[in-house]
């Protein structure tokens, strides 16, 4: 395989899919069977170093030994470090680039190179990993790019109009032909290469150009690795949808010494596979090293996140992973090798030791500290509180989607939707509550539904005021239970009675609907109950029916007697049947028992003001 | 047979019959027609007390049947009235109906885990806020230590909303200028900064609140819940995230079930974990709902320093660890296999709802 060209180990591949999941990539799947296995691997996207089959070694090597096998790394790129002979210049190549876009360019050019089929060894491998074999030539541009996490590219050398290539940013407008056939328009500010001509040849780190690519003809041919600037390759990749292998590598931030060990390999496999011979001196424009980073870690911080570990457990983790450490009393100085730009930070060097020490030998604690002394937040706790209540009183919860077709009310709109039905966010719950209240009516006819939700009000300048709503909704006219269950809301805020002030309550052909400002009445909220002492003495009773006339409205009448007399405790509604209207009296003193005398005197009151105000009088019996 | 009785026994009889006769009548359920023949008629105790006259004194016999001719009368009105009477409810009971029960209603499946879910986390001191849906770029992306343009915001697929604030160039560098670009969030960890920025530590939050993303399928919906666990001390450790994870485990799914972490990448956090709880259906062997004895849950992490400095927090001072998970994905791993599609949730279909 060819991880066991980079990796001796006495692991099997489950045993190397367990392990590295633990501690490092993790591997989602193994498939083939003996020589042909083949991992799927999940990558995250700040280790680029390990989007190779070198780099998956490499992570092998520091992981496996902690699970008792043996495992080393071979090959490792980073070891060879090239000379190159001077050769003479038999194919001149003009070249002129860019370091701010292009930090590291390595090329060279062959002569005598037969294009053909590649050996069976390297088919196999490009085809297990996905990669379409397509010749010699380019496929030892795929192999270095899987192999070591380094895209490579190979250039007609007969094609690019007077030998010279010079890299630089793109003009708003220019047109390349890449390779697929695609002719793209480029934004600008683009890498890109172009020939003595001024036409452009290569999309650089995305893909070659069609005009200079290699093909079965190509005689003489440049062997071409670089690094680039990896925000231009995600703009360009990004504006121009070209998410290739390469562009996805380079836009993560290459290592620049990884450059020229990878094209010493190039150049040995050009020779090899496709019979090429070096026609002039290996050129690397190579103008700002990369320096060295150190990262200092305090050894109060390791212990704190991983708990009480010996140095040894700090030491060999980082050390089997291609850091030098170097421990002192307090701290850990780290010095981090190239391929790690994602190391800068003492806390990315706690990750490195706790991964490979193993976060399954970290023990579980729960905090000991204090928890803080936050108070509740009112909102919530009605909320919940106001749920729990109509469920038990027999609703049931809907919750729709925040967002709606249609603006209502300068309604904050969704720029990139997914779908016309979801466009902009309501400001009534009735825009998403009563649509799917008709769906559901067409399969169930009795309904008692609510939903207790944010909508989202309009706030100039500013994001939108979150506010809680309450929407209940009935089939039919239910309109004295709807006013009833008004009622008894109000009554546990603790807010008098005064529906208009709060919400509406409709009757419509086919439904009933409650709405709340569910917000205004939690801030309003007094539900603070006091003790008022029972009456020692007992009320008393008398029901009086009244004879009334068409549409009589009985609730200014009552609310007149309730507070016609302060012996008037209180005043239920009992019956309505045809023109007669009964209300219960209860008459009531708290420091004696009331005489008839008393009692009818108020009676007459009650009579006399009812007569009076609403042209009402006792039924006659 | 009535042998030799004399007159006075005759009548005392008769007057005992008539009481009798008259109970009788008044407790009994069969029917009228029946029980007329039964105290009238030519084979009842009566007519043998009748026919009993003629063994009487001559002088006795139109006093005693005066006696007869009143008990007769009287057991005929006695009769009458049950006739009259309306049949009676019967005052039987039936135990075997079905009770008369309570008002039932059913709160959403999301609210129902939301409550429970928010209890156990009070439970260990952890206590329930909601920091806003709609938000600032700043907040969602940016304090998060995803700077403009990065990568990694392409993990998300954001909702965008249209600028509310005016050309906000002219406002480069005040400090509105970070608050132009709106979001959905797309996550809870919005919260995290916002929590910070309260000024009370240390910081034990949980955030439930809605959050939108641009996708749609089997296990996606455009709105769904998340709830974002932070804990911001002085010497908060990777122990602490996962007896945290332990504890909410064995009381969501259950004793016996427990987390695992694995590394992985988020900008905000260092080092970045994966979450796995332990499989209820199969203990550790593997089965078909599990990948070999694990559920992947979420994603969690120490908070990067870079994020604790956004919220002015000093890294050096104080560390901290959050998680953030999606609520109905973690309540439909609790139903095992019976809610397989995440849409269901959101179709509002009353025949759905009132199943739990």
């Amino acid at each position: 395989m060819w991880l066991r060209e980079f990796l001796k180990t006495d692991a099997k591949p489950s045993d190397i899919a367990r392990c590295l999941s633990l501690c490092g990539p993790s591997i989602e799947r193994v498939h083939g069977k003996g020589n042909t296995t083949v991992y799927d691997i999940e990558i995250t996207g700040n280790r680029p170093d390990a989007m190779s089959v070198s780099g998956i070694a490499r992570e092998s090597v520091a992981i496996l030994p902690r699970f008792g096998f043996k495992a080393q790394f071979i090959n490792d790129p980073y070891i060879l470090k090239p000379i190159f002979p001077n050769i003479p210049d038999t194919l001149p190549l003009f070249l002129k680039t860019d370091p701010t876009l292009n930090p590291r360019w390595t090329s060279v050019v062959f002569d005598g190179v037969k294009v053909g089929p590649s050996d069976k060894k390297i088919q196999k491998y490009l085809e297990l990993s996905g990669l379409r074999t397509i010749s010699n030539v380019v496929d030892i541009t795929n192999y270095l790019m899987h192999a070591y996490g380094q895209p490579a590219h190979v250039f007609d050398y007969d094609k690019i109009s007077g030998h010279t290539m010079t890299l630089r940013a793109s003009k708003k407008g220019e047109i390349l032909t890449t390779l697929d056939g695609k002719k793209h328009t480029l934004p600008g500010g683009d890498i890109v290469i172009e020939d003595k001509t001024g036409t452009l040849i290569d999309l650089c780190g995305i893909m070659g150009g069609e005009n200079s690519s290699v093909t079965n003809n190509s005689k003489r041919v440049i062997l071409f690795l670089q690094t680039y600037n990896p925000v231009s390759i995600r703009r360009t990749s990004m504006a121009l949808a070209q998410r290739t292998e390469a562009a996805t590598l380079f836009e993560k931030g290459l290592d620049t010494e990884l450059v020229l060990p990878v094209f010493s390999i190039g150049m040995r496999m050009m020779g090899s596979a496709a019979g090429g011979r070096v026609a002039g001196p290996v050129t690397d424009i190579y103008p700002e090293r990369k320096k060295t980073r150190t990262v200092v870690v305090s050894k109060n911080k390791i212990l704190a996140y991983i708990g009480p570990i010996k140095d040894t457990d700090i030491t060999t983790p980082l050390e089997s992973l291609g850091f030098t450490v170097r421990m002192r009393e307090e701290r850990v100085e780290v010095r981090v090798p190239s391929w790690r730009d994602d190391v800068a930070i003492d806390v990315d060097i706690i990750e490195e030791i706790a991964r490979i020490y193993g976060y399954h030998t970290i023990q579980s604690a729960l905090p000991a500290s204090a928890p803080p002394n936050t108070p509740i937040d009112p909102m919530l706790m009605w909320e919940e509180n106001i749920k729990i209540r109509l469920r038990d009183w027999g609703y049931t919860e809907l919750l729709t989607y925040s967002m709606i077709a249609q603006n209502e009310g300068s309604a904050y709109k969704i720029l990139n939707p997914l779908s016309s039905d979801w466009v902009y966010m309501r400001t009534s719950l009735k825009q998403s509550v009563l649509p799917v209240v008709h769906e559901n009516l067409k399969n169930t006819k009795d309904l008692k539904v609510f939903e207790l939700s944010h909508v989202y009000v309009h706030k100039h300048n500013d994001l939108p005021k979150e506010t809680l709503h309450l929407i209940v909704v009935w089939s039919g006219n239910r309109f004295l239970e709807a006013k009833g269950l008004a009622e008894a809301l109000f009554d546990l805020f603790g807010i008098k009675y005064n529906l208009p002030d709060f919400g509406t309550l409709e009757v419509s052909s086919d439904i009933t609907v409650l709405y709340l400002d569910f917000a205004k009445m939690v801030e309003l909220a007094q539900p603070r109950k006091a003790y008022t002492p029972i009456p020692k003495y007992p009320p008393a009773i008398e029901d009086l029916s009244f004879e009334v006339t068409g549409d009589f409205r009985i609730g200014p009448l009552m609310d007149t007697v309730k507070t016609l007399h302060p012996l008037i405790y209180r005043v239920t509604f009992l019956d309505a049947y045809q023109n007669f209207r009964t209300i219960r009296i209860e008459y009531l003193d708290t420091t004696k028992n009331l005489s008839d005398d008393v009692i009818r005197k108020v009676r007459q009151k009650i009579l006399d003001a009812v007569r009076e105000k609403f042209s009402v009088t006792l039924k006659n019996v | 047979m009535i042998e030799n009785v004399s007159s006075a026994n005759l009548i005392s009889l008769l007057i005992e019959y008539e009481q009798i006769t008259r109970e009788e009548i008044r407790t009994s359920t069969e029917p009228s027609e029946m029980i007329k023949l039964k105290v009238l008629g030519s084979k009842s105790k009566l007519s043998e007390l009748t026919r009993a006259l003629s063994k009487l004194p001559k002088e006795d016999r139109s006093r005693v049947g005066l006696v007869v001719n009143q008990v007769k009368t009287s057991i005929e009105s006695e009769l009458s009235k049950k006739n009259t009477e309306p049949v009676q409810s019967r005052n039987t009971f039936d135990p075997t109906m079905p009770g008369i029960r309570p008002p039932v209603g059913h709160l959403h499946i999301v609210s129902q885990a939301i409550m429970e879910i928010t209890r156990i986390f009070e439970r260990i001191g952890f206590i329930r806020v909601r920091h806003p849906e709609v938000d600032w770029d700043w907040y969602a992306f940016e304090s998060l230590n995803m700077p403009l343009h990065h990568p990694a915001r392409d993990e998300w697929e954001t909702f965008f909303i249209k600028s509310q604030v005016p050309n906000s160039k002219s406002q480069k560098n005040t400090k509105h200028a970070k608050f132009d670009k709106m979001v959905l969030t797309p996550h809870t960890s919005n919260g995290q900064v916002r929590e910070m920025e309260k000024r009370k530590l240390p910081i034990r939050m949980i955030n439930i609140a809605k959050c939108y993303r641009r996708q749609i399928d089997v296990s996606h919906t455009p709105m769904f819940h998340q709830f974002e666990g932070l804990y911001v001390d002085k010497n908060v450790s990777i122990a602490h995230l996962k007896g945290v994870m332990d504890f909410f485990f064995t009381h969501f799914y259950g004793p016996g079930r427990i987390s695992r972490i694995r590394p992985f990448h988020f900008q905000f956090t260092e080092p970045s974990f994966e979450i796995d709880v332990s499989c209820g259906a199969c203990a550790g062997g593997g089965c078909r709902l599990c990948k070999d004895g694990w559920l992947e849950l979420g994603g969690a992490g120490m908070v990067h320093p870079n994020v604790l400095k956004a919220g002015g927090i000093d890294p050096e001072i104080y560390s901290g660890f959050a998680f953030g998970w999606g609520i109905e994905r973690t309540y439909m791993m609790k139903s095992g296999t019976s809610l397989d599609d995440v849409r269901l949730l959101y179709s509002n279909d009353v025949r759905f709802l009132e199943q739990f």
